[in-house]
């Protein structure tokens, strides 16, 4: 009987140590005052994608003229057209194409581009990874002191495609329009397939 | 065949992991010269510290006659609850109250989680005799879907320094999680071997029915089995996200396979009472050294799944050759 209730005295005094030592307790006012001075990569997001991208987007390569690039000397294409934030085989590059729409679907429209390619896919409902924030070439690893930020900034950048760039597209396109599109695309370097990519879309206007 | 014969196979049989793990270690010798130094003996340890405490949870249950398939996903869910409060705390908005966690605090919270997931499972397989494939497949559902919906499907990172210390720092020359191992093998073979409870585990995995009549709490047993292996699946959880800095909802996919492999190729047998700690903690070797061997002798990741499944299967059926000729 003694024994077991040092026993037991014991392992209130261990559990309650453990909890004294377990958590502290703050005003969530106070909490949420410090949070707000920390970085907000929304408004970030918005600010570059407003102020600095249009001119990335000007010099967006055509995209025929980046799979050639690919096919003759893909080091030097790489090193040139495309740029990637992860180490890894994945690089991203920013390019533009017209063409037709031959197909409308739930997740993407399929395009015939003008120049006579294979159709490509463009994206218009998944819009998600680092594909636009890397191809932008706009951010630098240095100027960021955790990765959480980097991928606010990314899930942002999709975010406002979602939410600015598709809805009224999705809406006007069908079969037969003629489109432009520059977009961010993603390219294995160790495995090179140019026959299925996907783009992402930054910009898509339907021509008249 | 004689006793001297019977002996000698016996005690063959008992040192197969050993022999199988020694040749292992000279083929890949022979083969490549960066397998057989320091370093790499190192980092083999550390990658399969997190194996290792899995494992030797599993063995328990699979002692029993029992398996646990949600490791994996107990492991994913409980390293997000324990990275989750140590970033993010707690908020009652009710009561204008934040909850912060330390490294302490949650890391006992990640191993409380993880104790009573596995304290459910025991508890569905006693109490409605739900079988423990079943009940545990269903575990490994529904803490996947915990662990995406608290985490909302994106990784929690920037732990802290004191945190990845658990996963990533050394002492005396030796990486941290290989302590933490090394304690979690030393406990669980004093359970094992020293302890009412180790018997009983025995008892129940050679023959329940029998263990039942002389007086053994099977339910209890078990469900104390099955908590220590979420608690361990739990530990496992905290060193990957340490070593991460890093708590990713998909962590931990296909642990349970690895784990399991330990246990058999270790020796012990899948139908309970039968096998060890040390043999586990073989088997987690033998499979941590096959993987580190294949990537050195840069084989296909494809193939390596290939020669990890073949090995499996020899295992078992060594295991089984063995059995029947007990």
């Amino acid at each position: 009987m003694r024994n077991k209730l040092l026993k037991y005295t014991l392992l209130v005094a261990v559990i309650a140590f453990a909890g004294y030592k377990s958590v502290y307790f703050k005003k969530l006012s106070n909490i949420k005052q410090t949070a707000a001075g920390q970085f907000d990569a929304k408004s970030f997001a918005k600010k570059i994608w407003t102020d600095q991208l249009p001119a990335k987007l000007d010099s967006a390569i055509e995209l025929a003229q980046l799979l050639d690039s690919i096919k003759t000397d893909p080091d030097a294409a790489f090193k040139k057209y495309s740029n990637a934030m992860a180490i890894g085989n994945y690089r991203y590059s920013l390019v533009k194409v017209t063409g037709m729409v031959t197909g409308v679907y739930e997740d993407y429209i399929e395009l015939q581009i003008t120049n006579g390619l294979s159709k490509i896919n463009v994206a218009t409902e998944f819009i998600y990874g680092n594909a636009i924030r890397d191809a932008s070439k706009l951010f630098d690893v240095k100027d960021f002191t955790n990765s959480t930020d980097l991928s606010n900034i990314s899930e942002a950048l999709n975010g406002i495609v979602k939410q600015e760039i598709l809805p009224s597209f999705k809406t006007a396109v069908k079969k037969g329009s003629k489109i432009a599109v520059i977009a961010a695309v993603e390219i294995n370097m160790a495995h090179i397939n140019l026959n299925n990519l996907e783009l992402i879309p930054v910009q898509i206007k339907i021509l008249p | 065949m004689t006793v001297a014969n019977l002996k000698y196979s016996k005690s063959l049989s008992k040192f197969q992991s050993l022999i199988a793990l020694l040749i292992l270690c000279i083929v890949l010798s022979i083969l490549t010269d960066k397998f057989f130094t320091a370093e790499n003996g190192l980092n083999v340890l550390r990658q399969i510290a997190v194996n290792i405490c899995i494992s030797v949870g599993m063995t328990l249950v699979v002692l029993t006659a029992g398996i646990d398939l949600s490791v994996g996903s107990v492991l994913a869910l409980c390293s997000a609850v324990t990275a989750g409060l140590l970033k993010n705390g707690i908020e009652i908005p009710a009561g204008n109250l934040w909850i912060g966690f330390t490294l302490l605090g949650a890391v006992l919270a990640g191993l409380l989680l993880g104790f009573l997931l596995g304290c459910f499972n025991g508890f569905a397989i006693t109490k409605f005799n739900v079988p423990p494939f079943v009940a545990t497949l269903a575990m490994l559902t529904i803490a996947r879907g915990f662990t995406m919906l608290y985490t909302k499907g994106h990784p929690i990172s920037n732990l802290g320094d004191s945190f990845a210390f658990i996963g990533t720092g050394w002492l005396f020359g030796i990486p941290v999680p290989v302590y933490i191992a090394a304690v979690v093998v030393l406990v669980a073979v004093f359970i094992t071997q020293k302890t009412k409870i180790g018997r009983y585990i025995y008892a129940i995995g050679g023959n329940e029915q029998a263990a039942k009549l002389s007086g053994i709490n099977i339910k209890k047993v078990k469900i104390t089995v099955y908590a220590i292996a979420g608690a361990l699946a739990a530990l496992g959880g905290v060193i990957v996200a340490s070593r991460l800095d890093s708590a990713q909802p998909n962590a931990g996919i296909s642990y349970e396979l690895d784990a399991i492999a330990a246990v058999v190729i270790g020796g012990t047998s899948l139908s309970g009472g039968k096998g060890s700690v040390w043999g586990t903690v073989m088997g987690a070797i033998i499979i941590g050294v096959l993987n580190n061997g294949l990537v050195l002798l840069n084989v296909s990741p494809f193939w390596q799944q290939v020669v990890k499944g073949s090995v499996i299967l020899l295992a078992v059926i060594i295991d089984k050759a063995g059995e029947s000729k007990d």
